[in-house]
C-alpha cells in the first residue's frame, strides 16, 4: 500500500516529463483514457490469440488506426489519454514498424494536448520496447498482461525505465481489487465488471420474492480504491459485453459516480464505423462524449465526502478478501449509504458522525479495536461484529446484545455471509441511520455524498437497466431549500421538495442512465 | 382433462380420486353441490389508461350494486403486492402486483358510493413502524393520488400490529383443514366490507393467484415468523399464544398444505368482494423471480361477491378448467421437482409437482361454487374474454 502523501509526488513527476516532451499539462488525475489499439502489431497480436475481427473492413480499420485522421475523431471531447498498442513480443520487424508508426502518431497526439500510454502485453521484452518508448516520448507504459505475468513484467518495465533515467509512468491493470490496492502504480487500475442488471431467473437462478435484481457494479470498487489512497486516480478496465450505446454510457457514468474513470473501450465494429463516419456510430460517440463532458462539468462532485451514518470497516490484509469486497458491494446493492473505513485507519476520528459500524471483517479485533468499538456501542451506536466478538448464538444467524446505550450484533459464522449481513442491515438500521432512502429503484444504485457539514448533499443515481427508470422517490434526512436534477445532455431541472418533519422527499420522474440530485441546505 | 374416451391416465385417476377421497372423507360432497353462487362481472379492458372508475361502476352494477353495502361503512381492501423485482421494461403493477390505477379507481368508486373510510391493507414491512406507503412508493405508485381518491383513505401495513395495539383472532367459520383460527392485524376484523384485490396470474406453488390466494398475505409474519417456514412447509409451529395447527403431523408438502391453509384463511376472513386485475399480468409464476415466467396482457377485469365463483370464472378466462385435477394445468406446477422428496410427487417419478385445486377445496367446505354451469357471468362471456395463459406460456400465441 502506498501512503496518500506519495501521489502528489508521482503526479509532479509525470507533469515534469510531459513538459520535457511538450505534452499536455496535467497528470493522470486529469486524464480521460481510451483504448486506442491498432496498427500492424495489433493485427498480428489478434491473429495469434484468435480475436481478429472476421469483417475485412473492420480489420482494415484496425490496421490503419494510427493514420492522423483518427485523432480528429476525438476533437471536442474530454478524452485526452490514448492507450496505444506498443509491444506484445511479436516479430521484431513488426514491433519496429509499430514503434515508428505509433511514435509519429504520439507526437501528433501530444501536440493536441493528448497524453499517450503504450500498452504492453505478456511476452513483450522490456529491453526491446522501453528504449523506443522513451524515444517516442510516451507518457507511460501500461502492462495489460492479464492475471499471468503482469506483476513481473511491470517490475521489469519499471527497472528498465529507471535504468534509462526515464520518469515515464508504469501502470498495470490489476486483476483483483487486492492487487490494485497493493499496487504502487500512480493510477489504481483494476479489471472491473461490465455494469448491468439482470433478473436472477433470467440467469437460471431460482430465487424468491424478496430477491433483488442482480446488479454488476464497480461503484463499490472505485470507492474502496479511492478510500485506500485518496488522491490517486482510479481507472476501471472492462470490455464491452455488447455494442449497445447505453452500456457504454453506463460504464463511463458509473465509474465517474464515485470519482473514478472508465477506460473507454470502443469495440472494433464501432471504431470501424466511426472512422467511416457512419451516422449511428457518430451518434453513439456523441452520446458518450456528452456523458464525459457532464462528468467534467461536475468535477467538483468527485471531491464530495461519502454520505453515511454507517461505517464499514475493511481489513485489506484480512483472511477473507472476497467477503470484505462483498460487504461493500452488497450494502451498496441494498441502497445502504456507508463510509469505507480501512482497518489501519480505524480510530476515534474515523468514527466521528457515525451511528453504526459494520466490523464483521475484523476477524479478531485487537484489544484496542475492541475497546474502541465497545465505547462506540456504549455511547448509543450499533456495532455489527463477527463471532470473534464472543457470545455468538449456536442456533440463530446472529444475536443482538444491548451494551450501555447501544447494542452489538454478533454473527455466528466467520466471516458472516455478506448477502445475509446486507439484508439484515435493513432490519438493524433505523430509517434515521440510513439517512437517505430511495424507492422504486430495483435496477438503480444510489450513491450519496456531501459537500461539508452545511454544504449541499448530492445523491447520484445510476440506472443499470436497459430501460429508463421512472417514478423514483428520494427521502433525505434534513431540511433543504432547493434541489436540482442534473443529467447528461439535459438542462438542470428544479425538483419540488416535500417536507415532513425531519425528512425531505422529492421525486425523479425519469432517469435515463445517470443523474445527480443536488440538494442545497 | 380426458374423461370417458379410454385415455384417462393413472395420474388423472389419482388426481381426481385423491381429491374426491379427501372430499368424501370430510363428508362434504353435499356441501359442494349446494355451495353458494353469485354472479361475476367480466370486462375486457385494453389498458390501465382506460376510465377504470366508470368500468368498476358498471361492473358493480352488473353484480347487483354495492351502494347499500358500503355507504357509511369502513371498506378494507387487501392488495396483492409481492416482491419488488421487475420484468425488464415493466412496472411491478403491470405484471405481478395489482396496478395502482386499479386501486385508485376502486378507492374512488367506494368514495363515490359513500364509504366512510377506505382502508388499504397489505403485509409488507420487515419490521414494525414502516408505513405501507413506503412499499407502494417502492413500486413507483403515486400514493397521494390514491390518498386523494376518496374523502378518508388510510394505509396500514398488516404484517404486524400496524396502527393497533393488539391483534384479533378470527375463527375459521368453514370446516377447518389446517388451522381453526388465525391471529391477524385488527384491521381485518375492524371493517364492514372486505375486498380482496388480487392479480390474475399463475403461481409457482399454487398454480394460480387470484382473489383467494391473495389472502395468504393477511397473515402477520412479524407475529408468526417466516410464512415459508411456518405455513408453506410447516417446519416449525406458530409461536405460543397464537392458534396452533390442528394436526402437526399432517402432510408437509406445500402443494397440499397451501391450498387448504388459504381456504382456512378465507374461512376466517370472508371476502365480501373479489376483484381480479388481469389487464396486464404474468404467466408461468407469480413474479419475475420464477424461472420461465414472463409478462402478458390478458386485458381482463373481473369482480364478484363470491370469491370462489369469481376465481373460477377468472380461471376459465385464463383458458383453464376451474375444476381441473392436481396433475392438470394450472395445478401441474414446475417449481422444483428435484428439490422435493420423491414420495411427495404423486405418482412417483413425475417431472412436475402438484397443487390442490383451491377452488374445489373451498367448494367442498361450502364457501362457493366452482361450477361454471351454476355461475352467472355478466358483461363479456368467458369465451370472448378468454386469454389462454397456457398457450401463451408455451409460446403458442402472442400477447
Amino acid at each position: 500500500m502506498i501512503g496518500a502523501s506519495r501521489w502528489p509526488a508521482l503526479a509532479l513527476g509525470c507533469i515534469a516529463l510531459s513538459a520535457a516532451f511538450g505534452a499536455p499539462a496535467g497528470g493522470p488525475e486529469s486524464w480521460v483514457p481510451i483504448r486506442w489499439q491498432g496498427g500492424p502489431l495489433e493485427v498480428a497480436r489478434r491473429t495469434l490469440d484468435g480475436t481478429l475481427p472476421q469483417d475485412s473492413a473492420v480489420r482494415e480499420a484496425l490496421a490503419r488506426w494510427y493514420e492522423p485522421e483518427t485523432l480528429d475523431l476525438l476533437a471536442g471531447s474530454p478524452v485526452n489519454c490514448l492507450l496505444v498498442t506498443w509491444s506484445s513480443g511479436g516479430e521484431p520487424s513488426v514491433e519496429e514498424k509499430q514503434h515508428a508508426l505509433v511514435g509519429a502518431y504520439a507526437r501528433r497526439a501530444r501536440e493536441k494536448g493528448i497524453a499517450v500510454l503504450g500498452l504492453v502485453y505478456a511476452g513483450a521484452s522490456p529491453a526491446r520496447f522501453v528504449p523506443p518508448a522513451i524515444e517516442a516520448g510516451l507518457d507511460g507504459l501500461m502492462v495489460d498482461g492479464g492475471p499471468e505475468g503482469g506483476a513481473a513484467l511491470t517490475a521489469q518495465v519499471a527497472n528498465a525505465l529507471r535504468s534509462a533515467g526515464s520518469a515515464a509512468l508504469v501502470l498495470t491493470v490489476a486483476g483483483t481489487p487486492a492487487e490494485a490496492f497493493a499496487s504502487s502504480s500512480a493510477v489504481a487500475i483494476v479489471q472491473g465488471v461490465w455494469p448491468g442488471a439482470r433478473n436472477l431467473a433470467d440467469m437460471g437462478i431460482r430465487s424468491g420474492p424478496s430477491a433483488d435484481s442482480w446488479i454488476d457494479s464497480n461503484i463499490w470498487l472505485v470507492r474502496y480504491l479511492r478510500a485506500a489512497a485518496p488522491g490517486r486516480p482510479v481507472w476501471i478496465s472492462s470490455e464491452p459485453r455488447d455494442g449497445a450505446a447505453t452500456g457504454f454510457l453506463r460504464c463511463a457514468a458509473e465509474a465517474a459516480v464515485a470519482g473514478g474513470r472508465w477506460i473507454i473501450a470502443p469495440d472494433d465494429q464501432w471504431r470501424a464505423a466511426w472512422l467511416r463516419k457512419a451516422p449511428e456510430a457518430l451518434a453513439k460517440w456523441e452520446r458518450l462524449a456528452a456523458c464525459l463532458k457532464f462528468a467534467a462539468e461536475h468535477a467538483e462532485w468527485r471531491s464530495f465526502t461519502p454520505y453515511g451514518k454507517l461505517g464499514i470497516v475493511v481489513d485489506p490484509a484480512g483472511p477473507s478478501p472476497d467477503a470484505s469486497n462483498e460487504y461493500l458491494n452488497l450494502a451498496a446493492r441494498r441502497q445502504i449509504p456507508y463510509r469505507v473505513i480501512l482497518r489501519p485507519r480505524l480510530d476515534r476520528e474515523a468514527l466521528a458522525g457515525l451511528q453504526a459500524l459494520l466490523a464483521a471483517d475484523l476477524s479478531a479485533p485487537t484489544s484496542e479495536e475492541r475497546a474502541l468499538l465497545g465505547n462506540f456501542a456504549g455511547q448509543g451506536g450499533l456495532v455489527v461484529a463477527g463471532p470473534s466478538w464472543g457470545v455468538a448464538s449456536k442456533d440463530q444467524p446472529y444475536v443482538e446484545l444491548p451494551l450501555a446505550k447501544g447494542r452489538v450484533v454478533v454473527y455466528r459464522d466467520d466471516p458472516p455471509d455478506p448477502e445475509e449481513v446486507a439484508r439484515d442491515l435493513l432490519d438493524l438500521l433505523s430509517t434515521e441511520q440510513m439517512g437517505v432512502s430511495a424507492f422504486n429503484v430495483p435496477s438503480v444504485l444510489v450513491y450519496a455524498g456531501t459537500g461539508g457539514p452545511s454544504g449541499p448533499v448530492l445523491i447520484q443515481l445510476l440506472n443499470y437497466s436497459g430501460f429508463p427508470a421512472e417514478a423514483i422517490t428520494l427521502r433525505v434526512n434534513g431540511s433543504f431549500k432547493r434541489a436540482w436534477l442534473h443529467q447528461p445532455g439535459a438542462a438542470a431541472v428544479e425538483l419540488t421538495l416535500n417536507r415532513t418533519g425531519q425528512w425531505t422527499e422529492l421525486a425523479v420522474r425519469e432517469l435515463a442512465v445517470w443523474g445527480g440530485v443536488l440538494l442545497e441546505q | 382433462m380426458q374423461t370417458t374416451t379410454g385415455n384417462f391416465s393413472r395420474r388423472d385417476w389419482l388426481a381426481v380420486s385423491g381429491l374426491a377421497a379427501g372430499v368424501l372423507a370430510a363428508g362434504r360432497a353435499q356441501a359442494a353441490a349446494a355451495a353458494p353462487v353469485a354472479p361475476v362481472a367480466v370486462a375486457k379492458v385494453p389498458s390501465y389508461d382506460e376510465d377504470l372508475v366508470a368500468r368498476f361502476e358498471t361492473m358493480f352494477d352488473q353484480i347487483g350494486g354495492l351502494g347499500g353495502l358500503v355507504r357509511d361503512k369502513t371498506v378494507a381492501m387487501k392488495l396483492n403486492l409481492t416482491g419488488g423485482g421487475r420484468y425488464e421494461g415493466y412496472t411491478a403493477g403491470q405484471t405481478h402486483w395489482v396496478h395502482p390505477r386499479v386501486v385508485g379507481a376502486l378507492t374512488a368508486v367506494f368514495g363515490k358510493l359513500g364509504a366512510r373510510r377506505v382502508r388499504i391493507l397489505e403485509s409488507a414491512g420487515r419490521r414494525e413502524g414502516i408505513p405501507l406507503e413506503d412499499k407502494l412508493l417502492s413500486g413507483g405508485w403515486d400514493v397521494n393520488a390514491i390518498r386523494n381518491a376518496a374523502p378518508v383513505v388510510e394505509f396500514e401495513d398488516t404484517n404486524g400490529l400496524g396502527l393497533s395495539k393488539s391483534y384479533s383472532t378470527l375463527q375459521v367459520r368453514t370446516a377447518p383443514m389446517i388451522f381453526s383460527a388465525f391471529t391477524l392485524n385488527r384491521s381485518y376484523e375492524d371493517c364492514d366490507f372486505f375486498v380482496s384485490v388480487g392479480k390474475m396470474k399463475n403461481h409457482e406453488e399454487m398454480g394460480i393467484t387470484m382473489s383467494m390466494k391473495n389472502l395468504f398475505g393477511i397473515t402477520p409474519a412479524l407475529l408468526y415468523g417466516s410464512r415459508e417456514t411456518v405455513f408453506h412447509y410447516g417446519r416449525v409451529q406458530p409461536p405460543s399464544g397464537v392458534p396452533a395447527e390442528l394436526d402437526p403431523k399432517s402432510n408437509r408438502y406445500e402443494g397440499w398444505r397451501l391450498p387448504r391453509l388459504i381456504t382456512d384463511i378465507c374461512g376466517a376472513r370472508p371476502i365480501d368482494l373479489a376483484v381480479l386485475d388481469g389487464i396486464e399480468s404474468c404467466v408461468g409464476g407469480e413474479g419475475p423471480w420464477c424461472l420461465g415466467s414472463k409478462p402478458c396482457k390478458p386485458q381482463l377485469l373481473l369482480v364478484g361477491r363470491n370469491c370462489v365463483c369469481t376465481d373460477a370464472v377468472g380461471v376459465a378466462t385464463m383458458g383453464y378448467n376451474p375444476r381441473a385435477g392436481r396433475n392438470e394445468a394450472p395445478f401441474r406446477v414446475y417449481k422444483d421437482p428435484k428439490g422435493h422428496p420423491p414420495e411427495q410427487l404423486i405418482p412417483p417419478g413425475e417431472t412436475h409437482q402438484y397443487a390442490e385445486n383451491i377452488m374445489l377445496l373451498a367448494e367442498s367446505v361450502g364457501m362457493g361454487s366452482a361450477d361454471l354451469s351454476r355461475i352467472e357471468v355478466r358483461g363479456v362471456p368467458v369465451k370472448e374474454a378468454m386469454f389462454d395463459f397456457e398457450a401463451f406460456w408455451k409460446g403458442q400465441m402472442r400477447a
